[in-house]
């Protein structure tokens, strides 16, 4: 999370502008913690661009979500020096 | 006023929280009350995710600020070091500034 030293405090003050339209926050990050259980199409990380890449049983959607393709268990992982992957492996019966 | 929730199971670990508002100690950019929960709050997440690799299921509005909820949080030795020093500090700086946060433990 980025180290935002006025997150609980009001928006910038002062004069009017021609701004002061917002979106509403898009609620992006982690959806299935690591290590829970998730049922097959659950989204597990919402995201924009690959913060964290699809790993095994994993789908990567057009906005960059990731998902689970099987039911199983969520493990983030590394890959490679720097970069991180997110698998489901199937619970075994 | 900022608002934090801490919720705790049976063995008074916490399992999640969640911090909302605003401190409105300050005109943005020199509030510190807010600075300090936010620095406080952060880091705790970021230790979480990167130091103990918890991974707690994180919503926030990031262009707004003043919303935090975070979940799925683990109970072991480690993530409630953190999780616990986070409260403790937030209950310090609700001692000094009581007009600015409220923090709440429900079980």
């Amino acid at each position: 999370m980025i180290m935002d030293l006025q997150f609980f405090s009001h928006h910038k003050g002062g004069g009017s502008t021609a701004n002061g339209r917002n979106s509403a926050g898009r609620r992006l990050g982690t959806k299935a913690a690591d290590g829970s259980v998730v049922t097959a199409g659950s989204i597990i990380y919402r995201q924009r661009g690959t913060h964290i890449n699809p790993g095994e049983n994993v789908g990567r959607g057009g906005d960059d979500t990731l998902y689970a393709k099987v039911a199983g268990v969520v493990k983030f992982e590394r890959m490679g020096r720097s970069k991180r992957k997110v698998s489901v492996y199937p619970v075994a019966e | 006023m900022i608002r934090a929730h801490f919720n705790l199971d049976s063995d008074r670990r916490i399992t999640a929280f969640q911090i909302t508002g605003h401190a409105d100690a300050g005109p943005y950019g020199q509030d510190i009350v807010c600075a300090a929960v936010s620095a406080l709050s952060i880091s705790v997440i970021n230790g979480l995710d990167k130091l103990v690799q918890a991974h707690p299921v994180i919503e926030s509005d990031n262009d707004n600020g003043g919303f935090l909820k975070v979940t799925g949080l683990r109970s072991d030795h480690d993530s409630q070091l953190l999780l616990t020093t986070l409260l403790n500090g937030l209950l310090d700086i609700q001692e000094s500034y009581p007009d600015n946060i409220e923090v709440k433990m429900l079980n």
